[in-house]
């Protein structure tokens, strides 16, 4: 019996060893290569021969014609800032009109939207694309701001799960006590959802570092100064570009991976719940 | 009676408004009557007056507002109907005058072709005044919206002088401007909530939308491209051919073929990583493992990093010439598998041949999917009660009638609806597909000629049909609404299931 025990207990860790490995290969590769000496990818070893963090230095500190890292780190943040706050602002009205507010064809507008959510981004983005060149905001920030945050309002889902949840009898005794709808909302309601902001927010933040299709498309200018990280990355693996820049491309994947990796630590555990639609409860 | 009839004010926009004209004072009558003659001036408008000069427009927008204006103004709200009137003459005013010119031409969808023609003043070559039909179908749809919310709230100004009517034959006071804009922010604040993501939701999702099913409809491609050529409707002609046998057609061959590969890729891919998943949070959590903490986060950190940068790196590594490649060359694999005759060349081509492709991607898909199923797995599973397990163990079930009879029922009653929209999700998976499959040429002649290749995905398909040369912008929505159908049937069986289970409170 014993024996038994500890063959199980070798053979789940080894197959977890084993399977952790196959996981790690391509970050472990990532970063390996982002302190190669070598440029280009080194498709004979999977160590580089020689180590170095020149890459870093000239990633950041030495922005050359095609790899403006910095420039496009700063572009995302700003549009990740805006449009973080644009999309909560969205959701959380929207959940609140939803989850606590009773009126008229609520639930059909409800229903509506869910369906429209599910009509995903990259089917209408063509038209989306032709409308903002008729407004004159293809290639400009502001334009993926807005294609970023202007339809928020529709993944209200999770956040309207989490109000749902504030007992109804805390808001009827407030609008008793003479509050508005208005301060249930500011006073109430907002104070006691803090852990759905803060997923809203991250959430929200990491879009636009993690978008490549609609920054891709928006941004057709060959100004590389307006890029994203995204959209800058991706054309330094363009095939005339990789041999020069396949080092510094993973220097500049790994950056960009460490504060999406904090934030995402932080969210992780909201994850779960949100995915469930709040059915986890004990 | 009317008393009754006050709080009863449930009836949709048009009966409520039809109501106000029947049984309302002769203010009302007189305002439906303003609405109703504008309106008639505004369609008739264009054939009596022509478009030379708009005056009638201004005169017509006007009536309206006019119209709008008085339902308040009669039942004494005075700054509320002055805002509205202006409102309203503004608001048509302006989208009359900029959209009329388009409206008009919608039927056709422009008829002259822009050519460079001689200025006979300054004897120079000059472009004429030619037609965009992109501009036209776009702007012209936006003024007919415009038109139909403007009279949604003309109707909805006469329904609310109805209301108000009754307030007062009720001896109730009427709210002043004052006590209107506080209720926005107290019993109406849904709408002052409502207003801007509404807005946002409406420009930004719902108008690409009719655009895009308004295209489907014209033959808007590559040879049909504004500003030089002129589009116009071609009825359901793209719909039979991209549904018609394949044949006579390479884009009814092409999509028979995307379409079983996507509906083969979305079961697939949703349901090993689903499983997949689930057996790895087991392995987690069984009491074998030591260091659970530690190999959880080993899986983690392969969320951190975004996902178009682990797929575009994981490409590379499968190249070619890439460096899994070498390796099993290294090992002798390439060569054992040459001479067994499997492969031909002296590579192994994970993302240069369509079936080891598929197969590479489904694999490579597991890889990127497996960490997130396990975290909501881990957090699911947590959940079961214990007791029930425990309970089965004694009375003698072994673990894997336990998985199936007790954890997978469980498991399921709580993810399924987010299966079935990671169905809808893996359908219209853009990045795993577009990153990994990005430096691949078909060799299937019927399938380059419309922008296809075989890994491709309705929704990679589509995105291909708008780029490059071939752009085929009518067949890309026909593509579009043929995919949209899809997922919303799959959307709908979601949402009733979701609401079945759901935990919100009914309002009493």
């Amino acid at each position: 019996m014993k024996r038994k025990r500890i063959f199980s207990r070798v053979a789940v860790n080894v197959l977890l060893l084993v399977l952790a490995v196959v996981w790690l290969i391509p970050i472990v590769w990532m970063v390996l290569n982002s302190f190669s000496t070598s440029t280009a990818m080194n498709t004979n070893h999977f160590f580089p021969d020689g180590y170095t963090i020149r890459n870093y230095i000239e990633l950041l500190f030495n922005p050359g014609g095609t790899a403006r890292f910095p420039t496009w780190f700063k572009n995302t943040f700003v549009i990740a800032c805006f449009s973080c706050v644009i999309s909560t602002l969205f959701v959380l009205m929207t959940a609140y009109a939803f989850s606590c507010c009773n009126f008229r064809g609520r639930k059909s507008i409800m229903n509506f939207a869910v369906v429209l959510n599910m009509f995903p981004g990259v089917l209408t983005m063509v038209a989306m694309y032709f409308i903002l060149q008729a407004i004159g905001l293809t290639d400009s920030h502001v334009g993926l701001v807005l294609v970023y945050s202007a339809g928020a309002g529709l993944g209200y889902l999770i956040c309207k799960g989490f109000f749902d949840t504030v007992p109804a009898s805390l808001r009827e005794a407030a609008k008793i006590d003479g509050a508005s709808e208005l301060r249930v909302f500011i006073q109430i309601v907002i104070p006691m959802s803090r852990p759905i902001i803060v997923y809203t927010i991250i959430n929200s933040f990491m879009a636009p570092w993690m978008d490549f299709v609609m920054a891709r498309l928006m941004m057709t200018s060959k100004n590389s100064d307006l890029y994203t990280v995204s959209i800058g990355l991706f054309d330094m693996l363009d095939k005339s570009r990789i041999n020069e820049y396949f080092a510094q491309f993973c220097a500049g994947a790994a950056l960009v991976s460490i504060p999406i990796g904090i934030l995402f630590v932080i969210m992780q555990k909201f994850y779960v719940e949100g995915i469930t639609g709040g059915a986890v409860k004990g | 009676m009317e008393e009754l009839m006050l709080f009863d004010n449930q009836g949709n926009l048009i009966s409520k408004a039809g109501k106000a004209v029947v049984k309302g004072d002769l203010g009302t009558r007189l305002c439906a009557l303003m609405m109703l003659a504008g309106a008639v001036l505004l369609i008739g408008g264009a054939s009596w007056f022509g478009t030379q000069s708009l005056t009638w427009v201004y005169f017509a927008a006007g009536l309206i507002g006019l119209g709008t204006g008085l339902c308040y103004a009669c039942r004494k709200q005075y700054t509320k109907g002055l805002i509205f009137a202006a409102a309203i003459t503004f608001a048509i005013s302006l989208a009359y005058t900029a959209s009329i010119d388009y409206i008009l031409k919608l039927d056709t969808l422009g008829t002259v072709e822009r050519k460079m023609e001689i200025d006979w003043t300054t004897g120079q070559q000059v472009e004429n005044d030619y037609d965009h039909s992109f501009k036209i179908l776009l702007y012209g749809i936006i003024g007919v919206a415009a038109m139909i919310l403007t009279s949604l709230f003309c109707f909805n100004a006469l329904g609310t002088s109805y209301r108000l009517i009754l307030q007062r034959r009720c001896g109730k006071p009427v709210n002043n401007i004052m006590q209107d804009l506080r209720s926005l922010l107290d019993e109406k604040f849904h709408l002052t909530l409502l207003s801007l993501p509404g807005l946002g939701v409406l420009i930004f999702t719902v108008m690409p939308m009719v655009v895009l099913i308004f295209v489907a409809f014209t033959n808007y491609d590559s040879k049909h491209l504004p500003p030089s050529k002129l589009f116009t409707w071609v009825g359901m002609e793209n719909l039979f051919d991209l549904l018609g046998s394949a044949q006579n057609s390479d884009f009814a061959y092409a999509f028979q073929k995307i379409l079983s590969w996507t509906i083969i890729w979305a079961f697939v891919a949703t349901f090993t990583c689903y499983f997949g998943g689930i057996l790895l949070a087991m392995l987690l959590n069984s009491k074998s493992t030591i260091f659970p903490k530690f190999w959880r986060t080993c899986f983690v950190i392969c969320m951190a990093v975004p996902q178009f940068v682990s797929l575009m790196l994981i490409a590379r590594f499968f190249g070619d010439m890439g460096i899994a490649n070498t390796m099993l060359s290294n090992l002798g694999v390439t060569g054992l598998l040459q001479n067994l005759g499997i492969i031909s060349k002296d590579y192994i081509p994970f993302l240069s041949d369509p079936t080891v492709a598929k197969v590479m991607i489904l694999i490579i898909n597991f890889w990127v999917g497996v960490p997130y199923q396990m975290l909501i797995a881990t957090g699911v599973l947590m959940n079961i009660p214990q007791d029930i397990l425990e309970s089965a163990k004694i009375d003698g079930a072994s673990g894997w009638v336990r998985f199936w009879k007790i954890t997978m029922p469980y498991y399921w009653s709580v993810t399924g609806p987010s299966v079935i929209t990671s169905i809808v999700g893996n359908i219209n998976n853009f990045n795993v597909i577009y990153l990994l499959t990005s430096t691949y040429t078909t060799l299937d002649m019927s399938l380059a000629k419309v922008n296809a290749k075989e890994m491709d995905l309705l929704i990679t398909w589509l995105f291909s049909l708008t780029q490059g040369d071939a752009a085929n912008y009518a067949m890309a929505s026909v593509i579009g609404l043929v995919s949209f159908v899809i997922c919303a049937a799959f959307t709908l069986v979601s949402l009733f299931r979701m609401q079945r289970g759901g935990r919100e409170k009914a309002f009493g």
